[in-house]
């Protein structure tokens, strides 16, 4: 790794350093009581003594988030090729789908518990109503952005129609569709969270936050926003990785598997990465 | 000629609402010839195409392969447009190999060929790379090779390099003939550059403002194989003067 790499990857970790150590100056230069505001100290030492308490709690949060967050993907993408594919189903559901898209999340947690029980489904369904949504926006104009000219050269060459979807349509999805799992990686948190604070019987980080909050337990309260923020970011992070190995074209010039080792010239022009050779 | 035309277009009539687009016109390109078709824009050169290309039902008339008719059916010909229309999400091979990969899958003959295709025409560094690292020539190349790839011995070409800047244009041109000389195919080109009709062809076929009919045809008796000095050659000047004369309606300007 040459340095440039290495600084690279050390960037986003310094800025997040940053951020506690701004955290803690600002407490202490503006002598903000604990009560009020903890000193990150505080918050990190409240994570360590209730971790044997949280850690399950984290574990339920995460299940939710991630379940959540799959459904709500898979839905979405079904749903937005579906609606490309007839267009009755996109002038029936579009409509719908903004509008339930106006619904505050907060007002259906209690009407999800009792129609989807007290256990993990009424989460994972809210987490998934917020994931979908961007999903299926986001596809559909991939799927619109197709140019009509490739179209046509596919009819031209007798392409056949599921191939054409394969290998035309579909791929030009991809960028789109990160775009909003990256969008909803970070949104399914809140959605798990919100979840927990109907009826429980499956308590979560959600849960503890609700515990901690009524007690005024302040340096439980920011621990578990950490680690609820941690969820979120890491989340981010996989969705990141996903998407660098799915659309290997928008980050390299040319393909990980190479065909044959040819001429010594092929070094010179891999070292150009990313610029025109 | 006793045999049937390669390529035949039979009084092709076709209209867009009340819009007559393109008004009987017929033509007829044999098997290894180069023909260009020049005309203004808007007198329904690519509607022309379209239509031969089997995409767009003419409203009247035929169009034939080797004597069969293929009006409006696709899959007869090689075509390829202005834009290189490349998937950005394979690479040079796999771009190359479209045709198959769209129709009966991509066997192991079609990527071979494809690399010896590339290899031989200047890319064999590039088979692995995707077509944001290429230059917009190197771009056209790989979409003329999909062409190619496609097996149909017929080409349309649609103002190919029309987006290109001249001297890569002018690149594009001589390699365009070195192909066409060594693979032996039948190519119809439309172009509104007069000098790259001439340049290129065999026939130049000059066609009428809208509704568009093919108003003149111009035979290319310029030696081959052709090169720069063509460009500034007396009966090159002598060509493209008629055509120019046809087109705008004056007798030329002399040069």
């Amino acid at each position: 790794m040459s340095w440039r790499r290495v600084g690279r990857w050390l960037t986003p970790v310094v800025a997040v350093l940053g951020v506690f150590v701004l955290w803690g100056v600002i407490v202490r230069v503006f002598d903000v009581p604990d009560y009020v505001v903890p000193s990150p100290r505080a918050a990190l030492a409240a994570l360590v003594d209730d971790w044997d308490v949280m850690r399950p709690l984290l574990w339920t949060t995460v299940q939710e988030t991630a379940i959540g967050f799959v459904v709500g993907a898979v839905l979405g993408f079904v749903l937005a090729v579906l609606m490309s594919r007839w267009g009755l189903v996109q002038r029936v559901l579009y409509p719908v789908l903004v509008g339930s898209q106006a619904i505050p999340i907060v007002a259906i947690v209690v009407p999800m518990a009792l129609i989807l029980g007290y256990g993990l489904r009424p989460k994972v369904a809210i987490v998934a109503f917020i994931v979908f949504f961007p999903v299926v926006v986001n596809v559909l104009d991939g799927l619109a952005s197709v140019d009509r000219d490739l179209l046509n050269l596919a009819r031209i060459m007798d392409g056949r129609p599921a191939r054409v979807f394969l290998l035309i349509e579909l791929p030009a999805t991809l960028t789109p569709l990160f775009s909003a799992l990256k969008l909803g990686a970070t949104y399914a948190v809140t959605g798990a969270v919100l979840g927990e604070w109907g009826a429980s019987t499956t308590p979560g980080l959600g849960t503890y936050l609700l515990i901690q909050n009524s007690r005024v337990n302040i340096d439980a309260v920011y621990a578990t926003v950490l680690l609820l923020t941690a969820i979120g970011v890491t989340g981010f992070l996989l969705v990141l990785g996903a998407e660098r190995l799915a659309t290997p074209w928008r980050t390299r010039s040319t393909a990980r598997r190479r065909r044959r080792v040819r001429s010594p010239m092929r070094d010179d022009v891999a070292a150009g990465e990313g610029g025109r050779p | 000629m006793g045999a049937a035309p390669k390529l035949a277009a039979d009084r092709i009539t076709c209209r867009f609402g009340e819009t007559l687009a393109i008004a009987d016109a017929s033509l007829e390109v044999a098997s290894g010839e180069f023909v260009s078709i020049v005309g203004p824009s808007g007198c329904g050169k690519s509607t022309l195409f379209n239509i031969m290309s089997g995409l767009l039902p003419p409203d009247e008339g035929r169009v034939t392969i080797d004597g069969r008719e293929v009006t409006g059916s696709t899959g007869h010909v090689g075509y390829m447009f202005q834009k290189d229309l490349l998937l950005p999400w394979r690479t040079v091979v796999g771009n190359i190999v479209l045709g198959a990969a769209l129709t009966r899958g991509v066997s192991g003959r079609d990527e071979a060929e494809a690399c010896e295709l590339a290899t031989r025409y200047g890319l064999g560094g590039f088979l692995d790379h995707y077509p944001h690292a290429l230059s917009g020539g190197m771009r056209q190349r790989v979409a003329l090779m999909r062409t190619l790839a496609a097996h149909q011995d017929v080409l349309l070409l649609d103002e190919p390099f029309g987006a290109l800047d001249s001297q890569t244009r002018l690149e594009m041109q001589q390699w365009l003939l070195e192909v066409w000389d060594e693979l032996d195919r039948t190519v119809l080109f439309v172009t509104h550059d007069v000098d790259e009709a001439v340049f290129l062809a065999d026939r130049v076929l000059v066609m009428s403002p809208r509704p568009g009919r093919i108003a003149a045809e111009i035979a290319v008796d310029i030696a081959r194989p052709r090169g720069l000095d063509t460009l500034t050659a007396p009966d090159f000047m002598a060509t493209k003067r008629r055509i120019l004369g046809l087109l705008y309606g004056t007798g030329g300007e002399a040069t």
